[in-house]
């Protein structure tokens, strides 16, 4: 009797797939929020205009003269007294600087076989320290 | 259609619309834009990236973006092509025009380029105008920084 009363089974003998569509999606979505593209990284920094350069006063020039070797000659203002300096130091010594002198520039000096990297090792230290006005300049002879 | 006095008989056909398709019809989808999506980028060159470790991004549109690659010994290259030093400026004028002075430069240049070249290429920048540049870096790792 049992045997016989034996009900088929209701449940489908196929797996579902209409939720396939609905997982494919979901991956889709996340990968699209998940994804950011590589954007640029860098040192930003405003040029002077064409004939916009000003005569600033020797005492608020910092003058940073970077050397092929990569030692970096500090120099203030009327001075010339010369210390050496590691790219890395320069970091605190802006800080310190800026704070007796709000005022101050950074004149950044880079002999012409120096390498870009020291260049850009002088202005990231500045950079760090957040200086705001910075010139660029290749040292002439 | 009805039968006489019989039962009716169910169709064989189901009565659902059939979804077991629909993953590989966006699966195409999504394949298809994959293959077909184009970024409008040129190439990039070969150099060594000086590293930085204030780099931020860089605020500013894509399109607004002009790339200026400049290798270890002074070849420069800007969409692609290869210019003189003394055409830069020639070459980047008209481009910051059109994009009505929004135009930033990223110079990319290789860690080891003799600063000269560098200071050439801000020189004819700054004859064409354009003032707003970026020195493109990779971003320094704090552990590098440390250790140095």
């Amino acid at each position: 009797m049992a045997v016989l009363n034996k009900k088929k089974s209701r449940v489908s003998d196929e797996i579902p797939t209409s939720s396939m569509a609905d997982i494919a999606f979901l991956l889709l979505i996340f990968f699209l929020v998940t994804t950011v593209f590589p954007k640029d990284k860098g040192l930003s920094l405003v040029l002077p205009e064409p004939g916009e350069e000003q005569a600033i006063s020797q005492k608020n020039i910092l003058h940073l003269i970077i050397q092929p070797n990569g030692v970096v000659d500090v120099k203030r203002g009327e001075s010339q007294q010369i210390q050496h300096m590691r790219p890395a130091e320069i970091e605190g010594l802006w800080r310190q600087e800026v704070a007796s002198n709000p005022n101050l520039i950074a004149a950044v000096k880079t002999h012409p076989d120096a390498p870009y990297r020291m260049m850009v090792e002088v202005l990231d230290a500045l950079k760090l320290a957040n200086a705001e006005r910075i010139s660029l300049q290749i040292l002439e002879n | 259609m009805a039968k006489k006095g019989g039962f009716e008989k169910r169709s064989k056909a189901s009565e659902e619309i059939p979804s077991s398709s629909l993953a590989d019809i966006a699966f195409l989808l999504l394949i298809f834009f994959m293959v077909s999506t184009v970024f409008p980028s040129d190439r990039e060159r070969p150099i060594n990236w000086p590293e930085a470790g204030a780099a931020q991004k860089t605020d500013e549109k894509k399109k607004n973006i002009l790339n200026v690659w400049i290798q270890k010994d002074g070849n420069l290259y800007i969409n692609d092509q290869q210019y003189q030093m003394d055409e830069v400026s020639q070459v980047v004028a008209p481009l910051y025009a059109q994009s009505e002075r929004a135009l930033v430069i990223s110079i990319r240049g290789d860690r080891d380029t003799p600063y000269h070249y560098m200071d050439a290429l801000q020189k004819e920048l700054v004859a064409a105008g354009v003032v707003r540049v970026v020195f493109a870096t990779k971003l320094e790792q704090r552990m590098q920084r440390e250790r140095r």
